[in-house]
């Protein structure tokens, strides 16, 4: 039966007159439940994930600046800034590496590495370097390190605090930009007497950013909260390299196109991008480059992704189209421009380097474990494989149709999974160049996926994906089944395009390449080392058409919240999701029955 | 004195009520969006009618009238009942949204313009005595201008609540830009039935005929067409669009379509010796002599086919059945896309209890398993998400705002094996939204993409440009009361997808790129290789071959002059409605506006000069710039390429030496696909149970009967043409099935029966 809902009681009345009431300068707590009982239950094969609790983290009242207007006409054209639901950063100050390298370490020892990550880590040494260690990482080629004009900043030491860019203590700040800073009065405190394994969580929830301690008893009140005056954060990210006790670095993007650089430790802050000097459009998505102290990459509404350094000043950007963007471009059909090379020479002021990847939207973006590609997915459909040293296109995928929304690597680099618009997660398989399955059980639109690290080894991978469907779903694919994805076998008559003269003729030729590529190793050898040139020619792969491709279904599937949920992250002991309205919810991993797991689930309460 | 200046001299209805209209300070805005949108444009409109944005206006009261002069508006519009809707005047805007979104699709439009194409006109006027008839056969017997069209009525004076600013007194109000529109005009007054110049018996194809004509022949591009005629014979045709209801505009789709295709049909029979050529169209193309007859576009455009596979649980015999449909309508449920709405509507579902399936196997009612997959796809996918759902509690329908998402290209999963192209890619064209509580009430608007100038919002008389990204935002969604937001009453209601490439898209990709820095000055050139580049992906789309080369030429427009001319000419000893229609005041209030608007053009152009230098300005300060920039930097880069290709070459040497070493991580695995799937069989997809009942003829009918003359025809009181009237009866005889048609269409799930011989629904139980 449809009832509708009931008229709203408007006590204060002030609100509907569109003048600020009183309710605007309430602040709303966050609130924890605890739900029980099969709904909130996860039954997988390995056991049963149960939800710990429900965090409704507080959606802040619009600031008394900024109150909406009540909106009589349901056709209003008028286009509002761009929002996104409540997303998380999560990080554990130690252990500092995740067990996605310990994996990632073993797999190139093993040598069954992929052949393509192979040619462009000009650096790889053979088996008898240690591949695990941070020298391991030292030999392989970093971004900007051919590039003199960089060196200082890569190695800065000592002249570090000369040169870096002065920074504001974003509780003293008088900016326009932040309307208040509400810090926890024992944030000290707390910082000190937790656990460094410990949970940290960074979300967005509308006009307010929280930093959250989840492995604390009293999550529930925020180590600290920022609130901005009209400016929503779109994403956010924790650099990994420098995070330690006293000191993390984030980089939020929000919907004005600004980038701030925020230590909440410290409550220090610096705006980049200011008023969209480099780029005036919103950030998608925002990502750390591997093991770099200052170098993060944004990914703009308008394609574009921009390469920032915390330490320098913005600079009116001035496009510089250099022989590279011209030679990237070859192939008519890749979407890769560079606007700024990391080669420039003028690398005083940001940004270090500029790529138009899309004419639409890039909506995310994620590094490879071994910090040597880039993949980013975009509003047009596209999954582009950037070999972001070189700066130079690997491979473009499409989606089925629609956008991509969301993607990740494999914690040992073979696959890429995205997920978009037709409701799919597709497996690519960047040895092989190819679609390798898609994996059909949502309901609607794909908003998140990741890798579960902790169940993942050198044979099986184990998924989960988050969407528009309130859903939350997980999957299985093992390396067995994916050596021989159906589609292969049958890929020559399976190309979706349409055979235009011309166009089709090349993208045939195109795919029987990929075939043989696919089948002999050796034939991808001789491509490789033919050069950059035949490269070119087959970035653009064609759709598969779903005749000939393999279908996973999931191992699970659940609606995890009442509303759309936006993220999804595992951590060693629960798997967390976060929904478009504030919701963080936190579902245990099965309990082994074995007293060692009890015991870590314990101390990572103890706080 | 031209066709025009006459059309134009109609623009100003009713002015005895207001001498003054144009010189009381109600001077047009200086530009519309969709002007601006425009402003660009220098040459003639193209004669195909793709560059011309008409509203079409609205006789009712409008959904907006009625929230406005309510204080709570969006509350009070979630609360609404029925009965309280039932007092307000018949509304087209059902009509006027389905009218648009047809009208921008291409085939669709030149099917219609084409229908009986210049060809055959000219061959069935050289058979007449008379020559092509120039008089229109009728005019409409009810009086025009209707002065309850909200758009022309004068502001209400009394404000309900003092305190606020009523949303129509806002300069910017829809009312307020809808009245603006019927002022600025031209208003294309649809009153004469024109059916005799095409050679057919009046009927809803030849009135949407008209429109179409109307607007293309047109010299401006934008204006107001008032559908007049068009709704007339509706509604004398179709008692079910009679009342003051309010009206469906899915259903109105399913009976247009299905009426012109009956039309279409009659006037073959009509002319058998025209229609022979279709047997082997061919070659009937290539001897130059197109396409006389094609009767068969709309099933063409717009029909698919769908299997329909049922398993008898019994004997394990499988029967197979296939049935055409125009559009599918899917079942909803909260938080979905059409993706999945269309996987659900593909889905096994059980035949038991009181729905069991009469088995021919075995004999007798079985329980059965039914599967319904389409085996040919459509050109035009007409979606219809199935918003109002009857409840058996309340006996009556109400709205489901769930949100379901629709992305802008789409591919179908649930086609079956043998289906021919199943990986047709669709494109998002077109989008008719509800705005409204509930089913008995609300307002229909369209969200149309046209061929060059992005995506039109089409309210009413009002058009609009509006942003990409705009049409993705009604997806629905509960609405929340206290967000005070009227957009959540605004919900997707039918989305049209059309066949497309993946190059075309590619194409439409690259160009949104370039249009990203903002509206930069267009030449014409730059606009007829747009042109060129789309007829041609039409032509590759094969979706119209027949028509591509069939832009109309001068002859063509002198014809479409001439239907104008009668058009425009109200005929003076027509019925009572022509004393009103010619005061002495409006002569000159075109005439000025149109001087207003010539001077706004030399400001515009003089404006867009002023941009374009300080464009160049800045361009040629960025190159100097750069070359600055690189010239410093040449030196440096060179040296570092001189390095990198040092290492390049060193690691190419490296990478030599690796090559041997790597293996292929495939191929040592071993195990097939199947078993992979096996393993990971734990499959969860909590499939309804719920699918009992199927009835009336989805499953217990045989394959559905071939298209019959439409519903109302057979009461026929108002037609005043013997010829036409024998036509039917004949049509009648032919099929005995439509013997019983209700003359008396109170019975609301009779005329659904009719209606929906074309339209899929999947019928589930407490649904039917």
């Amino acid at each position: 039966m449809f009832v509708l809902p009931p008229p709203p009681r408007y006590t204060n009345g002030a609100l509907y007159n569109g003048l600020p009431g009183g309710v605007g300068l309430l602040e709303t707590t966050n609130k924890l439940e605890h739900p029980t009982g099969p709904d909130y239950q996860l039954v997988v094969g390995e056991g049963t994930y149960v939800l710990r609790d429900d965090l409704l983290l507080a959606t802040p009242p619009p600031h008394p600046s900024d109150a909406p207007q009540p909106n009589n006409n349901p056709l209003a054209t008028t286009v509002s800034p761009p929002t996104a639901g409540t997303k998380l950063s999560v990080v554990v100050i130690s252990p500092r590496n995740p067990p996605s390298h310990a994996l990632f370490r073993s797999a190139v020892a093993q040598g069954t590495r992929n052949n393509i990550t192979h040619s462009i880590q000009e650096e790889v040494s053979s088996p008898k370097s240690d591949a695990g260690s941070a020298h391991y990482y030292n030999q392989l080629p970093a971004f900007g390190d051919q590039n003199p004009a960089l060196a200082p900043v890569v190695t800065k030491g000592n002249k570090k605090d000369q040169k870096a860019k002065p920074k504001n203590n974003m509780v003293k700040s008088n900016s326009s930009y932040v309307s208040r800073v509400i810090p926890h009065e024992n944030m000290q405190k707390r910082i000190t007497e937790r656990s460094p394994q410990g949970l940290f969580a960074f979300a967005n929830v509308n006009r307010a950013f929280m930093w959250l301690d989840l492995s604390s008893e009293t999550k529930t009140d925020n180590m600290a909260k920022v609130l901005f005056t009209k400016a929503h954060v779109l994403a956010h990210a924790v650099n990994e390299h420098t995070k330690s006790i006293q000191h993390l670095d984030l980089a939020l993007g929000f919907n004005t196109s600004d980038i701030i650089w925020y230590e909440p430790v410290t409550q220090k802050y610096a705006r980049l991008n200011k008023n969209g000097v480099i780029n005036q459009s919103a950030v998608a998505a925002i990502a750390w480059l591997p093991r770099k102290e200052n170098l993060f990459v944004a990914a703009h509404f308008d394609g574009t992704l921009v390469v920032y350094d915390k330490e320098k000043e913005d600079a009116e950007f001035v496009k510089e189209e250099s022989v590279e963007a011209d030679h990237a471009n070859g192939a008519s059909k890749v979407h890769f421009h560079v606007l700024k090379s990391v080669q420039s020479r003028n690398q005083k002021t940001n940004p270090v380097a500029v790529w138009k990847v899309s004419n639409l939207k890039a909506n995310n973006l994620a590094f490879s474990p071994d910090g040597q590609l880039l993949a980013i997915v975009s509003e047009d459909g596209c999954l582009t494989i950037l070999d972001y040293i070189n700066e130079k296109v690997l491979d473009v995928f499409r989606s089925y149709y629609g956008a991509l929304t969301c993607v990740t690597w494999s914690p040992d680099g073979r696959y890429v999974l995205t997920g978009g618009q037709d409701d799919l997660i597709s497996i690519w398989s960047i040895a092989e160049r190819a679609l390798v399955a898609r994996c059909v059980g949502h309901d609607s639109w794909v908003t998140d996926i990741k890798f579960d690290t902790w169940r993942c080894d050198e044979r099986n991978y184990r998924f989960g994906s988050v969407g528009e469907d309130c859903r939350l779903l997980l999957w299985d694919f093992s390396v067995g089944m994916l050596g021989r994805p159906k589609n292969t076998s049958v890929r020559h008559r399976g190309s979706v395009s349409s055979h235009g003269p011309g166009v089709g003729g090349h993208q045939r030729k195109e795919s029987s390449q990929s075939i043989q590529q696919v089948r002999t190793a050796s034939t991808l050898a001789t491509v490789d080392s033919e050069g950059d040139g035949s490269r070119a020619s087959e970035v653009v792969h064609a759709v598969d058409s779903k005749s000939s491709t393999a279908i996973l279904p999931p191992v699970m599937s659940k609606i995890a919240d009442k509303h759309p949920l936006m993220w999804v992250g595992f951590e060693e002991h629960c798997i967390i999701t976060s929904c478009i309205d504030g919701h963080v919810r936190e579902w245990d991993r099965p309990k082994e029955g074995s007293g060692d797991n009890q015991t870590t689930d314990g101390s990572s309460l103890d706080s | 004195m031209s066709f025009l200046s006459k059309f134009k001299s109609g623009t100003l209805p009713s002015v005895a009520a207001n001498p003054t209209p144009a010189k009381a300070g109600s001077r047009p805005p200086l530009t519309t969006p969709l002007e601006r949108r425009l402003g660009d444009v220098s040459g003639p409109a193209r004669t195909d009618g793709s560059d011309k944005f008409f509203g079409i206006e609205n006789y009712g009261s409008t959904w907006y009238v009625a929230l406005w002069q309510d204080e709570t508006s969006v509350k009070s519009l979630l609360r609404r009942k029925a009965s309280r809707a039932k007092l307000t005047k018949p509304v087209n805007s059902y009509c006027s949204s389905i009218i648009q979104c047809l009208y921008y699709s291409t085939p669709f439009r030149e099917h219609v313009l084409n229908f009986p194409s210049k060809e055959v006109i000219e061959i069935l006027a050289a058979d007449s005595p008379d020559g092509i008839p120039s008089e229109p056969r009728a005019i409409s017997a009810v009086p025009y201008p209707n002065i309850t069209s909200p758009a022309r009525k004068e502001a209400p004076v009394t404000s309900p609540t003092p305190g606020m600013p009523r949303p129509e007194d806002a300069k910017d109000s829809p009312d307020n830009k809808k009245k603006q529109v019927i002022k600025t005009g031209p208003v294309l007054k649809m009153v004469a039935d024109r059916s005799n110049t095409y050679y057919m018996d009046e009927s809803l194809f030849t009135n949407l005929r008209d429109i179409f004509e109307a607007i293309i022949s047109q010299s401006s591009r934008t204006g107001v067409v008032s559908p007049h005629r068009f709704l007339e014979i509706l509604r004398r045709e179709n008692e079910a669009f009679r009342s003051a209801m309010h009206q469906d505009a899915h259903e109105f789709l399913n009976l247009l379509l299905n009426e012109v295709m009956d039309n279409v049909e009659a006037f073959s029979k009509q002319h058998p010796n025209l229609a022979l050529p279709q047997a082997n169209g061919t070659v009937a193309k290539t001897n130059g002599v197109r396409n006389r007859l094609d009767t068969h576009w709309v099933h063409d455009l717009f029909e698919g086919l769908l299997t329909s596979e049922t398993r008898c649980l019994t004997c394990e015999n499988t029967s197979q059945r296939d049935e055409v449909f125009l559009d599918l309508s899917v079942d909803l449920a909260a938080h979905t896309s059409v993706t999945s709405c269309l996987r659900k509507f593909s889905e096994e579902e059980m035949l038991c209890e009181r729905n069991k399936f009469h088995c021919d196997n075995c004999g007798g009612l079985q329980e059965a398993e039914k599967r319904m997959k389409i085996k040919r796809l459509p050109r035009i996918l007409a979606l219809h998400l199935k918003r109002f759902k009857y409840t058996e509690d309340l006996q009556r329908l109400h709205k489901l705002f769930h949100k379901v998402v629709y992305p802008f290209y789409l591919r179908l999963f649930n086609t079956t094996d043998d289906a021919q192209d199943a990986d047709r890619l669709y494109e998002l064209y077109s989008v008719v939204v509800h705005i409204g509580g509930g089913p008995y009430h609300g307002h229909y608007v369209s969200i149309v993409k046209t061929q060059d100038r992005g995506w039109l919002l089409f309210d009413d008389e009002l058009v609009e440009p509006v942003d990409k990204s705009y049409v993705l935002s009604f997806f629905g969604g509960e609405p929340v009361p206290s967000a005070q937001d009227a957009k959540q009453l605004a919900c997707a209601y039918v989305l049209f997808y059309q066949e497309t490439t993946l190059e075309a898209m590619l194409k439409e990709q690259e160009m949104e790129g370039q249009q990203a820095p903002p509206l930069a000055a267009r030449s014409s050139d730059a606009e007829a290789a747009a042109q060129a580049s789309y007829a041609l992906t039409i032509a590759k789309n094969g979706l119209h071959q027949t028509h591509t080369a069939n832009i109309p030429g001068h002859e063509e427009m002198d014809h479409m002059e001439t239907l104008a001319h009668a058009v425009t000419a109200p005929a003076i000893p027509s019925p009572p409605a022509a004393p009103m229609a010619n005061p002495i005041s409006i002569p000159f209030a075109p005439v000025k506006s149109k001087k207003e608007i010539k001077a706004e053009e030399k400001a515009a152009k003089a404006q867009q000069k002023a941009d374009q230098k300080a464009l160049e300005q800045k361009r040629r300060d960025m190159s100097a710039r750069r070359i600055e920039a690189w010239k410093k930097q040449d030196e440096e880069l060179k040296r570092v390429m001189e390095e990198s290709k040092l290492t390049a070459t060193e690691e190419s040497m490296r990478r030599g030496d690796e090559q041997t070493l790597s293996t292929s991580p495939a191929a040592e695995k071993g195990s097939g696909f199947s078993k992979f799937t096996r393993a990971s069989s734990m499959s969860l997809r909590g499939k309804p149970k719920l699918f009992s009942s199927l009835k009336e003829k989805t499953s217990s009918t045989p394959v559905a009967p071939p298209p019959a003359p439409s519903s109302g025809m057979a009461t026929t009181p108002a037609v005043d043409d013997a010829a036409k009237a024998t036509a039917l009866q004949e049509d009648v005889f032919e099929d005995g099935e439509h013997s019983e048609k209700p003359g008396i269409a109170s019975d609301e799930q009779t005329r659904r029966f009719s209606k929906h011989r074309f339209s899929f629904a999947r019928k589930k139980a407490g649904v039917a």
